[in-house]
């Protein structure tokens, strides 16, 4: 968690006041099962300080004479022990259970909120935030902050209770006996806590020389070519040897804490023992007293123990609070306005009014850019890489705002209109298809149970991706595996097609794949595009011949300008700019 | 125990202290055994020791005593058990590097990253943890209970006998558990790792969902994981609790029955009547009782480790099992034997009727390939991505092992030469311009141990790279890579190629390493190569044309067959597939200068 790279920018402190207050909604939804546990916790500890006393009890009725209800107290005694541990245990369950169950409530609602807020920010800030430091949020500190309020203070309490309870009743039989051993508690206290702090710190260390080795490790495994092409085995055998020593010497550090710590803690303990025969016998305490002080020894050095490890705790569980807090302040940069219209249809005029765009500063991608694009058209953008074809589609469905000028679709500003109801109008078929992991059907429908088998197979039918996925042995339950990587570039790229048919788009942007692909599906491509063109506007970046050959009306860019438009043909008898890009980019494509 | 003949040599050398850890272990068992014996003691002699304070003393002097050799021992044993234990990990770890740096690309190309990481890692620690945790849960298990059964015994067997039956159930509920846990953590695990893997997919592919507008059914699609991962944690946390709970409730039956039928003897001695078995009396003092409740508290720990170390065992056997394999590999590529040793050499490079073909490929990646390079020659291969342009370098740096009899340099088989002397005679440059995370200057003076300044900046600027690093804040002295600082991809390019100038070996190799340079930078650079190379060998791999037309000789190449061999002016006119490629390059020129005459 003290790690730098999984901070993001707006990651800032906060007081522990702050922190309670952003946590009350979810704690107070719990509120009865943190109450109900707490009062389980009080029956647990009362249970867990009564058995010894009973133990000494047994002892003391042993010791004394025998009269004719010694054995019947023995009996007593021994059953009331049984049946007293026997509810302590079924305690013990019934709060850890409720206390888990409501732990994990918290954990899920934070997890669904979190997770929530971040598909609702904009796309422009995920490109800002690394995207780890967005999961670790998601589903790291979401269970720590849980973690605060249902373990870490729940036990702190429980902890508390355990040490004065005892520490009450060792007064009850013998207030000075009760004192020297308090100095004891005290030092063990200290101790843990401050050890706490130290054996962190050597943790932190050590974890670090070893996240340094599996860096070092993965880097070398990955270049060991270069290694062993510059002959450097030795050097980086040395380099290794030292990060190996850094471990060891780490780990070694972290042995002596601990052979230090915990065998001092022991000696705490049997020298609380000692004292307790000593002083114990010194004022003429029973046998049976002596059982009770020792038997409450052990149970009075763990709570200490945990105490201070548990206030440890807090500080960390505070850093992860303070993160996940700060994530949820962040607020989405591209959002409707309050009067944002909804429309459900398109006819599919589009038109960009002197259209100006910098994705930072005044480093312009778009300068004075203006056309217009008639319903049913399909336009094709085509120039040299940087020209800003992409970035022209990627404004179409508001991935960004642009900083002059209008974007207008059936002569309404796209500004205006619900940001949802534009992106469902639109269907996107961008250049590198993302697949996720899971099965041909969830990738087309996107996890949208509204879909019937019938549309899902009307959809492929129309893109020709029918044939390939029926050969797959699982059909549409085919598994996909992460980023598609067992399918084909074609293949990805029919997949796309299908999923934004099935969406039923009334507007469409393509953005060609450069991959190399098969002749065979090369073919099956083309002829979908010619299939999908009629469905509504199409805006393509072009890079098959075909598809520009097609188009009616070429829009040629060069950076950040409209050089030239018209149909193909018209475009080389001009014999300019776009007569020497169709050479270079399409005319291999001719053979 | 362990055994594996990797672990041999670590048991000769940490015996030592293995056996100071056990030693005292044994020695820290033993006098924990004491302490209740004097618990007995104070109870049962109460009022004669409360008369008598010299007595009582010497009492706390014995548990002064035994706290004070537990605390050493407790020290010593840590100290040595987990000295040994760490020193084997860093041991076998360093083992496993050598053996990482001598196996060959074929290893590489075939085995993940990934899995050797497993290895080097998480199998490393079980091992490890083995022989530290490993051993004190044996010799706890063995001579703590072993310790506290003869004190049990000699102070009553029947009481003992009784005791065992909940006693041993805590070591099966131990081992039967464990097994339960590892299947239940792992299924935790599994859900938690779904969690992750679909938060960071969808965060990755936020674009796609944006695009689609599925928000909300993602949302939805994440609350049904939450909510698995929900439900497995809280059957996790069950198991663990009722784990727990079966343990104590187990201690407290066995303490029932203890202060049950241990009272009920100690009433019976009490009242003059103790029973008889086998016609012997037994008799048990309140104090006696007491001193078994604090045995049976000592033998639930090294109970539940029985049950425990034998799955830990099978753990670390496995992991073993994975790191003796890896130190196993056998090698492919091996070093001659009297190899010949590349000495003085000239940089001549001579391939007859070359093949190469993968080990794992069916197809010649490379095939008949015969051209002679005269040392000093300046040599340009090009051809498209998957032509087998990369091929040449496996083999000229015998990365992988070739037909005898096919490739010569200075006259000698590579097969037959020494491998470092080899790699010695041939500077590289690689396409994937792969740099370390460390200081440029070392990652351009890579290829030897000293550092001369003065070289690392003739080698930037022969890479024309200088004024790029000289513009850094640290200079030469910026660390690149995760921590450090980024470079571009044309940066990375140039500084990989100083470092295979700093070297100045007889033949240059640079490997497709000018591609993301600007064209301006390039000609800069093939200026340099022009100028600083002359009568050096050098081959230089591009898929562009316009990088290779200054070389003396250009060797075209289509799906790993040599097309042309010849100086850029005679292939113009002999190669129509060259001569294409120059006027696509041409046409790119005008493109991207800008459409002045459009």
């Amino acid at each position: 968690m003290d790690d730098e790279k999984e901070r993001l920018s707006g990651d800032r402190k906060m007081s522990l006041g702050e922190i309670l207050r952003h946590s009350r909604p979810y704690v107070a939804k719990e509120k009865w099962a943190i109450i109900f546990s707490l009062l389980l916790i009080a029956l647990y500890v009362g249970a867990g300080i009564a058995l010894p006393m009973l133990t000494s009890q047994l002892v003391r009725v042993l010791q004394e004479e025998t009269n004719s209800q010694t054995l019947s107290m023995v009996v007593g005694i021994v059953a009331g022990y049984a049946a007293l541990g026997l509810a302590e245990q079924g305690v013990l369950y019934l709060q850890s259970m409720t206390l888990q169950k409501a732990g994990q409530r918290i954990v899920y609602g934070l997890r669904m909120e979190v997770f929530e807020h971040i598909e609702n920010m904009s796309l422009n800030q995920f490109n800002q935030m690394a995207t780890g430091s967005l999961v670790t949020r998601a589903c790291n500190y979401t269970a720590a902050v849980s973690d605060l309020f249902t373990s870490v203070l729940v036990h702190l309490i429980s902890n508390l209770l355990t040490v004065f309870g005892v520490l009450g009743i060792m007064m009850f039989i013998s207030i000075r006996l009760s004192l020297y051993l308090l100095i004891f508690a005290l030092v063990a206290g200290v101790t843990s806590f401050f050890f706490g702090k130290i054996v962190r710190r050597i943790f932190h260390k050590e974890r670090q020389y070893i996240s340094d080795l599996n860096a070092f490790l993965s880097e070398n495994l990955s270049g060991m070519r270069i290694t062993q092409i510059f002959n450097q085995e030795r050097r980086k055998s040395s380099e290794f040897d030292e990060k190996n020593q850094n471990i060891r010497r780490a780990n070694y550090q972290v042995v002596l804490a601990f052979a230090l710590y915990r065998p001092f803690l022991n000696l705490l303990y049997y020298g609380s023992i000692a004292v307790t025969f000593w002083v114990g016998l010194s004022i003429a305490l029973s046998g049976a007293e002596i059982v009770a002080f020792y038997l409450y020894l052990s149970r009075f050095f763990n709570p200490i123990q945990n105490i201070a490890d548990q206030l440890n705790q807090i500080s960390r569980a505070v850093t992860a609070a303070q993160r996940l807090y700060s994530l949820l302040e962040v607020q989405p940069e591209v959002v409707d306005p309050p009067d944002a219209i909804e429309i459900d249809h398109f006819e599919g005029k589009i038109e960009f009014k002197n259209v100006w765009f910098a994705y930072e500063g005044e480093h312009w991608i778009l300068k004075d850019v203006s056309f217009v694009v008639e319903p049913k058209t399909t336009t094709a953008f085509v120039g040299a890489t940087g020209a800003g074809k992409t970035t022209i589609l990627s404004l179409i469905v508001r991935n960004y705002a642009i900083q002059k000028g209008q974007i207008l679709i059936d002569d309404i500003d796209i500004a205006t209109i619900k940001i949802d109801s534009l992106r469902k109008a639109v269907g996107q078929m961008l250049q590198d298809v993302f697949l996720f992991s899971g099965s041909i059907r969830t990738n087309l429908t996107l996890h949208d149970d509204e879909f019937t088998d019938e549309e899902i197979r009307a959809a492929t039918d129309y893109v020709n991706a029918t044939p390939f996925i029926e050969r797959l042995p699982n059909k549409l339950e085919e598994e996909v595996l992460e980023r598609g990587e067992n399918f084909s570039a074609g293949q990805r790229q029919l997949l796309s097609f299908a999923r934004t048919i099935l969406h039923r788009p009334q507007i469409l942007i393509l953005d060609e794949a450069t991959a190399n692909i098969d002749t065979e599906t090369e073919l099956l491509i083309q002829d979908s595009l010619e299939k999908i063109k009629t469905i509504g506007t199409m805006l393509v970046v072009a890079h098959r011949l075909s598809t520009i050959q097609h188009a009616d009306n070429i829009i040629v860019l060069q950076s950040g300008e409209v050089l030239e438009q018209g149909s193909h043909q018209a475009l080389l008898k001009k014999r300019g700019y776009y007569y020497k890009l169709y050479q270079l980019q399409y005319a291999e494509q001719e053979g | 125990m362990l055994f594996g003949k990797y672990l041999a040599k670590y048991y000769k050398k940490y015996w030592a202290l293995f056996l100071i850890g056990v030693v005292m272990l044994i020695v820290v068992d033993v006098a924990q055994t004491f302490i209740p014996r004097f618990l007995g003691r104070i109870i049962d002699e109460n009022n004669e020791l409360i008369a008598d304070l010299a007595q009582l003393g010497e009492i706390v002097g014995y548990v002064m005593l035994c706290a004070g050799i537990m605390f050493a021992g407790r020290f010593v044993w840590r100290i040595s058990i987990f000295r040994a234990s760490t020193g084997i990990a860093a041991g076998l770890r360093k083992e496993m590097f050598d053996k990482a740096e001598k196996l060959s690309s074929s290893y590489y190309h075939i085995t993940k990253v990934g899995n050797i990481m497993n290895w080097f890692t998480s199998d490393i620690e079980e091992v490890s943890d083995f022989f530290g945790w490993g051993t004190v849960m044996i010799v706890d298990a063995l001579f703590l209970s072993a310790s506290c059964i003869v004190s049990m015994v000699r102070l009553n067997p029947w009481l003992t006998i009784l005791l065992m039956i909940p006693i041993l159930l805590i070591a099966v509920w131990g081992l039967f558990g464990d097994r339960l846990f590892t299947k239940r953590w792992e299924q935790r695990q599994a859900e938690y790792d779904r969690l992750y893997d679909f938060a960071q997919e969808n965060f990755t592919g936020i674009r796609v969902i944006k695009s689609f507008v599925k928000q909300t059914k993602e949302i939805a699609a994440f609350s049904k994981i939450a909510r698995k991962n929900q439900d497995v944690n809280v059957r996790y946390a069950r198991l663990n609790v009722l784990f727990d709970v079966v343990i104590e409730s187990v201690i407290i039956l066995a303490m029932t029955m203890l202060l049950g039928v241990g009272g009920w003897m100690v009433y019976a001695t009490a009242t003059g009547t103790p029973s008889i078995i086998f016609g012997q009396e037994v008799k048990l003092t309140a104090g006696e009782l007491m001193q078994f409740v604090g045995y049976v508290d000592l033998i639930i720990w090294p109970m539940f480790a029985l049950g425990n170390i034998i799955s830990m065992r099978s753990r670390a056997k496995g992991s073993l099992k994975r790191i003796s394999a890896f130190l196993d590999t056998p090698f492919d590529v091996v070093n001659p034997l009297d190899g010949v040793k590349l000495e003085n050499a000239k940089g001549d490079i001579e391939f007859r009727d070359f093949t190469f073909v993968y080990p794992d490929g069916t197809t010649p990646a490379l095939s008949n390939i015969s051209i002679h390079i005269a040392p000093g020659e300046h040599i340009g291969i090009v051809g498209k991505v998957g032509s087998g342009k990369t091929a040449f370098v496996n083999a000229l740096f015998r990365l992988y092992n070739v037909e005898k009899g096919q490739l010569f340099v200075d006259g000698h088989d590579i097969m037959e030469c020494d491998i470092p002397s080899l790699r010695e005679v041939i500077a590289y440059a690689p396409q994937d311009n792969f740099l370390f995370s460390d200081t440029i200057e070392n990652n351009i003076s890579f290829s030897s141990g000293a550092v001369d300044h003065g070289k690392v900046e003739e080698a930037s600027s022969f890479a024309d790279v200088k004024e790029n690093i000289e513009s850094f804040p640290r200079g030469y002295d910026t660390v690149l890579g995760e921590r450090g600082v980024t470079l571009s991809g044309g940066q990375k390019q140039r500084v990989s190629i100083a470092r295979a100038f700093y070297k100045d070996a007889p033949v240059l190799v640079l490997d497709d390493c000018v591609s993301a340079v600007d064209v301006k930078t390039e000609e800069i650079i093939l200026g340099n190569i022009k100028r600083q190379r002359a009568g050096k060998t050098t081959l230089l791999i591009a898929s562009r044309v316009s990088s290779v037309s200054q070389m003396d000789k250009i060797l075209v190449i289509e799906e790993g067959r040599a097309i042309a061999f010849g100086p850029h002016h005679d292939l113009v006119k002999t190669c129509p597939a060259y001569a294409k490629m120059v006027y696509l390059q041409q046409l790119e020129r005008e493109v991207e200068g800008g459409g002045a005459n459009g």
